[in-house]
């Protein structure tokens, strides 16, 4: 049961320690091979059933397992890919997709027309109790199925006419639907499979998909593979191996790519005060992201009912210390519809101005701060929206002379509490779902669940129900602008901060890596980089 | 000996159904519900999940359903993984978490006996004062900060070994040692002060007077008769090692069970804190009936307690 | 009174003792004053200073904001010696008095009260710690009561054998059978006989709840609040560095080395009482 005891155990550690200090030579040096692609996932997907995944691990992780009626093309348009093309009729009530005929299941089945039907009906039947089934709803009778009122799914506005064809009726004119197709949850299904394996059905050997990749082993928190699908319609991708680590320690991941043990790295497996160091290395490329940074104040309570303080509250705010804090290349914003959408307008927006914020707090009946009641601004726990915090606290309690509390909660937490009992202020977040400022703009509408400011406005639900109809570019434009003033320069129920961005860096031995502005990434063009 | 032993088997199980229960409410008190997300969901979608997972019916009714499903083995669904049941996560990652466990008591064990042992030996030199000193910086670091110095001298300046996941040998070293630190130490402080009281007995004068061997009293004499309070901390320290640490296994991305003591109360995945809570428990009250049990055989007084 | 002074004189005997009690004296006194020794404020916002190296004007240098990081420090040793020191005495008045009432009362209360110490033993700490601090808050008082209620039955344990053994020695028999009242046996026999192992542990119990509220920090869960008079617990300032440690050591090496020392002072602290007070190095429970 002992070991045996050495005595001179204890001069033995530190002349253990000199020795390793001493050291500097690197007894190995680990480089995977060229046909081998390692990176770093972060965290455990928490599904690979693509009716029921919500998060970046997992959609990662099905976007190179599978592909869909459409893709986004570089500019962020909707492009064929298993659709060859589509009709829009009856004023974009009713789209009718036209699909190839040469797109294989791993298992050697053509896919078809009623793997489409089947997998959305899947996504809005209760039973399935997916949390993305309302992408879905402005199908006719979709919301109505998914909350029970209908039973048979036979009404619901999605059918194969036959196994090329795959027929949609909406509820009224959509004019970013082509955009939702683009998305994971809308890829086909195979009913056979999930009916023979149950919830067990994305393991690897029960699973079968039609993308550039087949899953080989799931090893859960540890490691995803990966294998080159040979039968890939647009031809087998140039790696045959994918390894997908679950490194959740930024820390940690960056120090295994430093090492050479991984060959990818994003936001996730960069610590923030590493981002400029990374700027310098060869591989890097910063990659601007559809995701906006906003503080909202809740406008029923006192005092940012009044439209004056919401005003100076904004614009005491210099935005152009964000970048300089958080190190990640954010953009400072003053509106709300990020760079690269449509409709995106940076001249939208209150300035920094602290005169004219102090002027305005005067004028609401606090010169310079004075009798302003203890107001609190709540965020979720997370190093960057601390470090957000304390620099607003710092610009407010400088340019206006008030010192706001800060109140940090655990996620779950928070969301509770905007819910039940509001702070005065709150830090959220958007990222989008399908590139369309209709995904950004519905936030703020009247019934909107995001919606934590309790601030109505008539007129700006009415811009946005006429623009998502709207199918002429120019006429959309003109109606998301008029929205924009409303939410950013006239109401003001939030403040824009800063729109995001991801500090990749690529391992120069390889090339071909995309990575696209809703942190997704596409590995069917890896390949090694010519010398 | 079969009445003690079947009493405190009994007890044992007292001690887990309470526990489980403290737990459930616990958890159902925490603000905040599994499905609260960024993107908050629409009535009907979340109606449609809740009634999934039975969230829709009174608090008694679920926890008579999960007790029912403990009784037949299962520990449902997990609210986060949710292709995956709770005992497939736990059997998947338990295994893991046992072995680093057992590699930080090994490492523990083998690092404090000698230490102790030399400085009880040479007490108050200069030996038994280094000695207490590392100990003592032993259970002065927190984890994150210990394995941070580790990675940062062995993976990033020397590039010995790797810093993360567990995959070979070489991979389990830095974590071990984090995760062993702390109990070494502990462990030396424990053995030191009761074989300075052992070396003191009178027995042992005697068998010195005797003439004895110094290696024979000390190991056989000294020692055997320390290594009793030593065994009773082993029991808790084995559990609390073998359930992981949080810390060490999020460091080192280790796929262990450990992190799920703090992911599944931040995800809210109820079964799943309930799962980890009931394997932690478990595991305690069995160290601790073992601990009972080698007892009763050391010393027979003891079962009349 | 007698015991005090027994340790005062075998504190003075233990050099390192004697230095650990010291340090600590320093480090709550440099929490007290912060305002008065440093010319920075712990909070605000300084783009042009921010993480600077340390140097003459900033001791310790500075850190993502541009604050000065020894003003910080020093503000984090408020809440670090509240967190510790406070759990610690949340701690010692539960179990005493429930260690107390179960020793003195013995029987089927006894039996009761030891049951549920041991239900308390089976709760994993760091799982139900979340959960309290779930409940309480974020804030120093919900860190207190969360880490205070996982701590308690230690004392608890260590006061009930220590009544136990108390109650055995002819003193108590005697004062008993001349008929003193219950609450002068527990006051004047009972009371000063647990009082040294209850103070070594109370010194252990210090530095184990400021290494839990550092653990918890790591998490994300510590106390946070730059411009309150409570500052920023040193656990929160660590976890800060952590990331930045290869590029800017400095943030994460100043907090880690005040958490250190001081964990470190309050081992060496309770080892020379214990040494004192118990010269027979009595066990340590966990």
């Amino acid at each position: 049961m002992l070991k045996q005891p050495r005595k001179n155990a204890i001069p033995s550690i530190p002349a253990l320690i000199t020795f390793f200090l001493l050291s500097s030579c690197n007894p190995f040096s680990p480089t995977g091979d060229l046909k081998t692609f390692r990176v770093n996932l972060g965290t455990e997907p928490p599904s690979l059933d693509w009716s029921l995944a919500t998060d970046h691990a997992s959609f990662n992780v099905i976007a190179n397992l599978m592909v869909g009626l459409t893709e986004f093309d570089k500019n962020l348009k909707p492009a064929a890919v298993i659709a060859k093309s589509w009709d829009i009729l009856e004023g974009g009530r009713r789209i009718i997709f036209h699909l190839r005929d040469d797109v294989l299941w791993s298992d050697g089945k053509k896919v078809q027309a009623q793997d489409f039907e089947y997998s959305w009906k899947r996504l809005l039947n209760p039973k399935t109790a997916s949390e993305y089934a309302y992408i879905l709803f402005d199908i006719l009778n979709a919301e109505e199925y998914n909350q029970g009122k209908i039973d048979s799914p036979e009404l619901v506005g999605v059918k194969a006419s036959d196994d090329r064809t795959l027929e949609v009726h909406l509820k009224h004119p959509v004019s970013y639907f082509l955009s939702i197709t683009t998305f994971e949850v809308t890829y086909p299904q195979r009913q056979d499979v999930i009916e023979k394996y149950g919830s067990k059905w994305t393991e690897p050997g029960n699973i079968v998909t039609n993308g550039p990749f087949l899953l080989s082993s799931w090893k859960h928190e540890n490691e995803i593979q990966l294998t080159a699908n040979p039968d890939f319609f647009l031809g087998k991708p140039a790696i045959d191996k994918v390894e997908m680590f679950m490194i959740n320690e930024k820390t940690t991941a960056l120090a295994m790519y430093e090492q050479g043990r991984i060959d990818f790295i994003d936001n996730q497996s960069i610590p923030i005060f590493e981002k400029p160091r990374m700027a310098k290395l060869p591989g890097f490329k910063a990659v601007p992201q559809l995701r906006g940074y906003y503080y909202g104040f809740v406008t029923d309570r006192r005092p940012f009912d009044d439209v004056r303080v919401r005003k100076a509250f904004s614009m005491a705010i210099d935005r152009s210390v964000f970048p300089k804090i958080l190190h990640g290349g954010e953009r400072p914003a003053t509106s709300w519809i990020p760079p690269s959408m449509q409709a995106q307008n940076p001249k939208i927006g209150l300035n920094y101005n602290p005169p004219e914020a102090r002027r305005l707090l005067r004028e609401a009946g606090y010169p310079d701060g004075k009798g302003f009641p203890q107001v609190t601004l709540a965020y979720n726990t997370l190093e960057d929206h601390k470090t957000v915090a304390e620099a607003v606290q710092g610009m407010w309690k400088r340019n206006l002379g008030v010192l706001v509390r800060l109140e940090n909660q655990e996620w779950k937490v928070y969301l509770k509490k905007l819910k039940t009992d509001p702070p005065h202020i709150y830090r959220s977040g958007w990222g989008a779902d399908y590139p369309d400022p209709d995904n950004f703009m519905k936030l703020f509408t009247s019934l909107s669940g995001n919606n934590d400011t309790r601030w109505k406005n008539p007129r700006y639900d009415q811009l946005l129900e006429s623009a998502a109809r709207e199918f002429d570019e120019k006429r959309r434009i003109r109606l998301y602008n008029e929205a924009q003033r409303i939410l950013c320069e006239i109401d003001v129920p939030i403040m824009p901060l800063f729109t995001t961005t991801e500090h990749t860096v690529l391992n120069p031995r390889f090339t071909g890596l995309e990575f696209n502005s809703m942190a997704r990434l596409f590995l069917r063009e890896v390949r090694p980089a010519s010398r | 000996m079969a009445r003690f032993l079947l009493t405190r088997l009994l007890h044992g199980l007292a001690v887990i159904w309470v526990v489980i229960t403290l737990t459930f409410v616990f958890m159902r008190l925490a603000p905040g519900g599994p499905f609260d997300r960024e993107r908050r969901l629409p009535p009907e979608v979340l109606a449609n999940i809740a009634a999934k997972y039975h969230l829709d019916e009174p608090w008694l009714k679920q926890y008579g359903r999960y007790l029912l499903g403990i009784a037949r083995g299962d520990l449902g669904p997990s609210y986060k993984y949710v292709d995956r049941g709770v005992s497939d996560i736990v059997t998947e990652t338990f295994p893991v978490s046992a072995l680093l466990g057992v590699l930080a008591l090994g490492f523990a064990v083998a690092f404090s006996f000698p230490l102790a042992i030399s400085a009880a030996y040479y007490r108050n030199s200069w030996t038994d004062r280094s000695c207490l000193f590392l100990a003592t910086l032993g259970v002065s670091l927190p984890h994150f900060i210990l394995g941070a110095l580790l990675i940062w001298l062995f993976s990033l300046q020397l590039g010995w070994l790797q810093p993360g996941r567990w995959e070979d040998l070489t991979s389990t070293v830095l974590p071990t040692i984090t995760l062993g630190a702390a109990p070494a130490a502990y462990l030396s402080y424990l053995l030191r002060s009761s074989l300075v009281e052992s070396l003191e007995e009178d027995y042992v004068r005697t068998a010195r007077a005797k003439g004895l061997k110094e290696a024979t009293v000390l190991f056989k004499h000294a020692l055997n008769n320390s290594l009793i309070p030593t065994l009773t901390v082993l029991g808790p320290l084995s559990a609390a090692l073998i359930t992981g640490s949080f810390v060490v296994e999020y460091i080192f991305a280790i796929p262990g069970m450990g992190r799920f003591f703090i992911t599944a109360v931040t995800d809210r995945d109820y079964p799943m804190i309930m799962g980890v809570t009931l394997v932690y428990t478990g595991l305690l009250v069995s160290a601790n009936f073992f601990v009972d049990l080698l007892y009763s055989i050391v010393d027979p007084r003891i079962k009349s307690h | 009174m007698n015991a005090a002074k027994t340790v005062w004189n075998g504190v003075r005997e233990e050099p390192t003792a004697l230095w650990s009690l010291i340090f600590i004296m320093a480090v709550c006194l440099g929490g007290f004053l912060a305002p008065l020794l440093s010319p920075y404020g712990p909070g605000g916002l300084d783009e042009q200073r921010i993480l600077q190296a340390p140097g003459s004007s900033h001791w310790m240098g500075t850190d993502a904001l541009g604050r000065d990081l020894l003003t910080r420090v020093l503000y984090g040793a408020r809440v670090s010696m509240t967190v510790g020191i406070g759990t610690a005495l949340i701690a010692l008045l539960i179990g005493t008095v429930y260690g107390l009432i179960s020793g003195y009362a013995g029987g089927n209360l006894d039996h009761l009260l030891m049951r549920i110490v041991d239900v308390c033993y089976g709760l994993p700490d760091l799982l139900i710690f979340i959960l309290l601090s779930l409940l309480f808050g974020r804030n120093i008082a919900g860190v207190l009561v969360a880490l205070g209620l996982v701590t308690w039955v230690r004392f608890a344990r260590i006061t009930r054998g220590q009544v136990l053994q108390a109650k055995e020695f002819v003193y108590v028999e005697g004062a008993r059978a001349i008929g003193a009242s219950h609450a002068r046996i527990i006051l004047r026999h009972i009371l000063p006989n647990i009082l040294a192992p209850v103070l070594v542990t109370l010194t252990f119990s210090v530095p184990g709840a400021i290494l839990a509220e550092s653990t918890l920090s790591f998490i994300g869960l510590g106390i946070n609040d730059p411009y309150s008079d409570w500052g920023t617990s040193w656990g929160t300032l660590a976890q800060d560095g952590w990331r930045a440690m290869r590029t800017y050591p400095h943030i994460i090496l100043f907090p880690a080395l005040a958490i250190f020392l001081t964990i470190l002072a309050s081992n060496f602290l309770g080892n020379g009482l214990r040494d004192i007070l118990d010269p027979r190095g009595g066990s340590q429970e966990k």
